[in-house]
């Protein structure tokens, strides 16, 4: 509790600070004299108004609710499978949003309306979910233990890649760089529609996870043992998964593949907090926030024109971890692990 | 609380596992499950508790088809602890005991669950170790907390996969002893796997002998270990013994020889070697 606390408080500072980052000059009391004005709808200079209030506010919310789902998600996701290589990517949620984005961009084909703007992001909530159908289909008939589900989402991936490559390798420059920038996972652009939609469905999804905590608990023992405490394991694990695909498609396809929070959030998480899903999945939630917002801030100074958040949290993250790992105890692992 | 198991049959496959299991069990005792490795003597406890559902017959559980109640009913009633103690993401010792609660619970732990729990590590003597790390303890330790997650579910049927494995000799006395001890006093049906035939016999009331996927033998120690049994169960020669009215087995290895020590081999404690040079 005291660590999610500690995220929470750090998030609003770390927030309020990540107002004033950036390439364009602007003070933290400017900053907030502009988000002030912005709500009382008062007359401000076009520029300062785009970057503040439709740039970095939106954007710092966005970091901290990405970062909150995806690491809630990958820790219930390490629960559910029994592995922590697990992430909420692994069911390949984020090679078929790369597909839905890629025919999108590239071909000008969409479930929707091609012609409008948010055909990218439906094509990639849509797709995302591809894979996690595939796998509740399998579910019907026959058994799904944690190892098929993963190996099923390594094959729906791969099948995935293959055919983002091949659209990749057929277009232009330009639109390369288009599909490529959503495929390392940006922050850049985030409207504040998007960000209320992300936050509605991170709420509902977190608490949803947060009342099946004791059932994950028990899914940790292994299936058979589960089974004899009174918890279904394949109904447990593939409404567990349906809703972190859900939670995570939605990010995904206003972000694109922001990558590490995921996987190695709820590790760390787990190392101040422990196991238990009761804790494990604030902990997690509020350090994926966070560190999210920090690599954000990072990631708009970094080079002339800033760099994918994907980038930076990977390369900030994953030493970070490597310490942790190397100077912490380790007994939150199991022994195989 | 009755068992019944009426011609029951599974497999994974088309090849059976179990084929025409008939038994019934009641009362509080403690059952030992013997008969050589694939026999099927864990399949016939997850049969039993579900894990597995019979592909022929049916289990009955006072009267009632364990395959109409509900999971969550059935684990307030059958109590089960599973051969390997590994765990992906380990907790601590109160947490993993208070999984078993999870029958009678419904969104959050409850007071009454914690005292049950404590009462359960202390009734075990492991009450020191309940904010441990489940993954520091002993092999011994690790058998007492599954015990306790087992009994935490205060079931009426305990089924355990092999219990005693891995412990050394004092710690799959004390189990056994504590089994018994349960089954008798807590008015509780415990089931219990094992490949300790001298174990079983000192500890169990009953004990069920298993040869090819069906029942060879039931009854008392003295009436199931015999010499004949396990030779034609396990394919080995034996004595068995009366010692304190109960049986005990010697095993007889025919085809060892040279018993002489090798020349020239030793072991010695390097301190005792030294003195002696």
């Amino acid at each position: 509790m005291i660590f999610f606390l500690l995220c929470i408080i750090g998030s609003v500072f770390l927030f309020v600070y990540s107002l004033g980052v950036g390439h364009f000059d602007c003070g933290i009391l400017e900053a907030f004299d502009i988000i002030g004005k912005s709500l009382r709808g008062e007359e401000l200079a076009r520029q300062t108004k785009h970057i503040i209030w439709y740039g970095r506010t939106p954007s710092g919310l966005m970091a901290i609710a990405a970062g909150a789902i995806l690491a809630a998600g990958g820790g219930v996701m390490q629960t559910l499978l029994r592995n922590p290589l697990a992430d909420p990517y692994s069911m390949g949620i984020s090679s078929g949003a790369l597909f839905g984005v890629s025919i999108a961009v590239i071909m000008g084909i969409s479930i929707y309306d091609s012609s409008q703007s948010y055909a990218v992001i439906l094509n990639a909530f849509v797709f995302a979910l591809v894979p996690m159908a595939i796998i509740l289909m399998a579910s019907r008939r026959g058994d799904m233990t944690p190892s098929k589900i993963i190996l099923t989402g390594i094959a729906v991936m791969f099948v995935f890649s293959a055919f983002s490559t091949t659209l990749m390798l057929t277009t232009d420059s330009e639109t390369l760089a288009t599909v490529y920038s959503w495929r390392v996972g940006t922050l850049d652009g985030i409207s504040w529609a998007s960000l209320g939609i992300v936050s509605v469905v991170g709420v509902i999804g977190i608490s949803f996870l947060l009342t099946q905590a004791r059932k994950y608990n028990v899914m940790t023992a292994g299936d058979n043992s589960a089974k004899s405490m009174g918890v279904d394991p394949k109904r447990t694990t593939l409404v567990g998964m349906t809703v972190i695909s859900l939670m995570t498609a939605t990010v995904v396809c206003f972000t694109g593949t922001i990558g590490f929070v995921g996987l190695v959030g709820p590790h760390i998480a787990r190392l101040f907090v422990g196991s238990e899903s009761k804790f494990l999945i604030p902990a997690a939630a509020g350090f994926g926030g966070i560190f999210l917002l920090a690599s954000s801030c990072v990631a708009r100074v970094s080079g002339p024109l800033g760099l994918p958040v994907g980038v930076i949290s990977a390369m900030v993250g994953c030493p970070l971890f490597i310490i942790i790992l190397v100077k912490m105890r380790s007994n939150v692992w199991g022994s195989g692990v | 609380m009755k068992i019944d198991i009426k011609e029951m049959g599974f497999g994974y496959t088309a090849t059976p596992v179990l084929k025409g299991i008939n038994l019934a069990i009641g009362g509080n005792q403690l059952v030992s499950i013997l008969g050589p490795n694939g026999v099927g003597k864990s399949t016939l406890i997850h049969c039993i508790n579900k894990i597995l559902s019979p592909k022929e017959g049916v289990v009955l559980l006072n009267d009632v088809d364990v395959s109409e109640i509900t999971i969550k009913d059935l684990a307030k009633e059958i109590g089960y602890v599973p051969y390997s103690t590994t765990t992906s993401f380990p907790l601590s010792v109160v947490d993993t005991v208070l999984m078993g609660r999870h029958p009678h619970s419904k969104w959050k732990t409850t007071d009454e669950d914690l005292q049950k729990v404590y009462e359960t590590l202390d009734l075990l003597g492991i009450e020191h170790l309940a904010m441990r790390s489940f993954n520091q303890l002993s092999a011994g330790q690790h058998q007492k907390v599954m015990l306790a997650r087992g009994l935490v579910q205060e079931p009426k049927v305990l089924l355990l996969d092999e219990p005693t494995a891995n412990l050394d000799i004092k710690h799959q006395m004390e189990v056994a002893r504590i089994m018994r001890d349960l089954a008798h006093e807590k008015g509780i049906t415990v089931i219990m796997i094992s490949h300790d035939i001298n174990i079983a016999a000192t500890y169990s009331d009953n004990v069920i002998l298993m040869y090819e996927g069906s029942i060879f033998a039931v009854g008392t120690p003295h009436e199931v270990i015999t010499k004949e049994n396990i030779k034609k169960v396990y394919g080995v020669e034996s004595e068995v013994v009366d010692f304190r009215g109960k049986p005990h087995l010697v095993l007889i290895d025919e085809k060892l020889k040279n018993l002489e020590l090798p020349k020239d081999s030793y072991v010695s404690m390097r301190a005792q070697e030294t003195a002696a040079r």
